[in-house]
């Protein structure tokens, strides 16, 4: 049996840049000291590392980019707590430990040939973030992608140029946006784009987006705070979405990543389930027979 | 072998290393090291804390951190152990560990003191707590190096492994086991069986479990329970951890550690924004006994190895066998 203590020693890596997102989200580019280990860092969208920051502790973030697109690692954190917090009054060229690539990613092979309908609420842009741009970069393999994504206000989403490019010119997909709070960004942008953008929270997007949908030949991604799940799995069963085609991806504590201290655990008796080795990525169907999942 | 050739078997044992065995302490009993057979009281039931403690510590330094260098595996000195004297309970719940522990992403911590400990399983008599028969774990087919059958005047010795044989070698005092010393043991087995007083109807214990997590059936315990996680610390299948980290004054140097953790505590299922999975006192009762009445599927050994500790060290006088039953007594 092969001890793998990489798995358990967080690996250091420099922080190449910081990027402010919003007032409480920074975007974090990272890169392993060892170069050997850089260069075989190989990572699927959906899947997590454990980071840490040093004497403080390890919190569990997305991987928020795609290695299909060069560049280096990304992590989007929201500044919450202690290892956040600390995260986040570190500067360029400071070293955190990085443990991963945990867990399992959206099945985007498998997604290959079918439409892909991205539902993103707030934070859950992050690790929706790499299925985007996985699917573009070989956006010959896809058919239709939509973006549903709802936010609080501009100051507040993530990804703006990205999101907002459908807007400007063609990138490959089409964005529909709902924000809550009044925004004269978005009521200016509403006022251009009836069909595209909307008030209220994320399933109102749904009206708009209809006449787009194939829900027979659809794969939808899902990802935001967990009461969003309950009522965009809703709308997607309603319009007949597959439940096996609709994947989320869940949040739970994390301490150890693999399977170990229990903390993620769902389920009860019939079905135990670690979130962070059999997850985060969940279908609906897999979802419905885990109590408690959502 | 003969019960007098005892301190043979042990000054045999000691070739692999330390021998730790169950010793009287006040009112309970304890693994701890012994140098001697007449340390050890081998006619215990159970102890208080499980052998668990051997593989995961109740608290433990599991990584040295530099502030300016990062993170390095704290390695203990390694030492082989002989747990001499463990139930076939206990014996079953180490594999459902083993199962959790050493899988895919073995824990090197684990699996290094697990790989350096001999294990020794003797027979025993159930208390009225005892219910390992209900769970199917009153007997142990593997996952032991040896296995003293008591049969009165002597033992019967099972040799499980190689290593366990390699250490018997020459050993003047084993004689091949007569006819006789089978029907004693047949016959010690039959009186066993007979001694079971509690019985967990464990016939779909998960489904019964999970198809009642909403019922009422659980809130005449759940008002009793103090939430004091005992029954967890006490549980030899329980392995939930959690991690912290301290640096020292000189904010120089600092440790990871992990300790055991309890999912009776609110934190346990605490997300960012103060979210909670299992935020009532409800929940977190229920969501044990659910994790308890689960199958392992990699041993096929169930969660709960019926050992009665966590209802012996129960400060509330919970039964763990009274609440599932009485659960399971709302759907028949
Ligand atoms: C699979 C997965 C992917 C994730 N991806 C991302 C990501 O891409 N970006 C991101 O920013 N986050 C992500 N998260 C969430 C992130 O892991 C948590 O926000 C993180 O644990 C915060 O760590 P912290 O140490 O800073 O906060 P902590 O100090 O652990 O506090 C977190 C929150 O928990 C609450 N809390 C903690 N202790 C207590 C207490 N004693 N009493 C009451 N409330 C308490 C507080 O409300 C606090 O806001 C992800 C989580 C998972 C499981
Ligand atoms: S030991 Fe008893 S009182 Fe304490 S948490 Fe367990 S069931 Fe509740
Ligand atoms: S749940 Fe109770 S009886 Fe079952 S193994 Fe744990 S401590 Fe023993
Ligand atoms: S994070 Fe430790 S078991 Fe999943």
């Amino acid at each position: 049996m092969e001890l793998q203590e990489e798995q358990f020693v967080p690996k250091p890596a420099e922080i190449l840049d910081i990027r402010e997102m919003t007032s409480i989200e920074r975007l974090f580019s990272l890169r392993f000291l060892d170069e050997e280990y850089e260069r075989s860092f190989r990572y699927m969208p959906g899947q997590f590392v454990q980071l840490s920051v040093y004497g403080v502790g390890e919190t569990t973030i997305s991987i928020c980019r795609s290695q299909t697109r060069p560049g280096p690692l990304e992590l989007l954190v929201r500044r919450v707590g202690r290892v956040t917090n600390a995260l986040h009054r570190l500067r360029r060229g400071d070293v955190v430990g990085l443990r991963g690539p945990f867990g399992n990613w959206f099945p985007v092979e498998e997604m290959e040939g079918s439409d892909v309908l991205l539902i993103a609420g707030g934070l859950g842009m992050a690790p929706l973030r790499g299925v985007l741009q996985y699917v573009l970069d070989r956006r010959e393999r896809y058919g239709d992608v939509n973006l549903l994504y709802g936010v609080k206000s501009y100051e507040e989403t993530l990804f703006r140029e990205e999101v907002l490019e459908p807007f400007e010119r063609d990138s490959g997909f089409r964005s529909f946006i709902s924000f809550e709070k009044d925004d004269p960004f978005y009521e200016e942008l509403m006022r251009r784009n009836p069909e595209r953008v909307r008030k209220g929270v994320v399933t109102v997007l749904f009206e708009l987006a209809d006449r787009y949908l194939d829900p027979k030949n659809t794969y939808a991604v899902v990802c935001g705070p967990p009461v969003m799940y309950r009522f965009v799995l809703r709308e997607l069963d309603r319009r007949g979405f597959s439940p096996r085609k609709v994947y989320v991806t869940l949040e739970r504590r994390m301490r150890c990543g693999v399977g170990k201290c229990g903390h993620c655990i769902i389920g009860g008796a019939t079905s135990i389930t670690y979130v962070c080795k059999d997850g985060p990525v969940f279908s609906y169907f897999d979802v419905l027979s885990i109590r408690g999942a959502i | 072998m003969s019960k007098g050739d005892l301190p043979k078997l042990l000054s045999a044992l000691k070739e692999f290393g330390e021998v730790h065995g169950p010793v009287r302490y006040g009112k309970f009993h304890s693994f701890r090291r012994v140098d001697s057979a007449d340390e050890m009281d081998l006619s215990y039931t159970r102890t208080m804390i499980p052998p668990k403690k051997y593989f995961v510590r109740p608290r433990e330094e599991i990584l040295r951190v530099n502030l300016r260098r990062g993170y390095e595996l704290l390695r203990e000195e390694p030492r082989n152990i002989v747990l001499f004297g463990l139930h076939a309970c206990d014996i079953n719940a180490i594999k459902v560990l083993d199962s959790i522990y050493m899988d895919e992403h073995p824990d090197p911590y684990y699996a290094s003191r697990r790989e350096r400990t001999l294990i020794v399983g003797i027979s025993c008599l159930p208390d009225d707590e005892c219910f390992c028969r209900s769970m199917g774990t009153d007997y142990a087919y593997d996952g032991f190096d040896l296995f003293l059958h008591d049969i009165g005047e002597s033992y019967i010795l099972r040799v499980a492994s190689e290593r366990g044989e390699s250490l018997l070698e020459g050993a003047d005092f084993l004689k091949k086991p007569e006819r006789e010393d089978f029907m004693r043991l047949a016959e010690f087995e039959r009186r066993r069986a007979s001694m079971f007083k509690k019985e967990l109807i464990s016939s779909h214990l998960p489904d019964v479990a999970d198809s009642l997590h909403d019922s009422d059936a659980w809130n005449e315990y759940v008002s009793r329970c103090l939430a004091c996680g005992s029954c967890n610390l006490v549980c030899p299948t329980c392995r939930c951890y959690d991690v912290f980290e301290r640096v020292d004054l000189s904010l120089e140097n600092g440790v990871r550690e992990r300790r055991w953790d309890s999912c009776f505590l609110r934190s346990h299922a605490l997300v960012a924004g103060g979210l909670n999975f299992r935020p009532t006192r409800f929940d977190r009762f229920v969501h044990r006994y659910n994790c308890k009445s689960g199958i392992n599927v990699e041993t096929g050994l169930p969660y709960c190895v019926g050992c009665g500790r966590c209802t012996v060290f129960c400060p509330a006088g919970i039964d763990h066998v009274e609440v599932l039953n009485s659960v399971w007594g709302v759907v028949r």
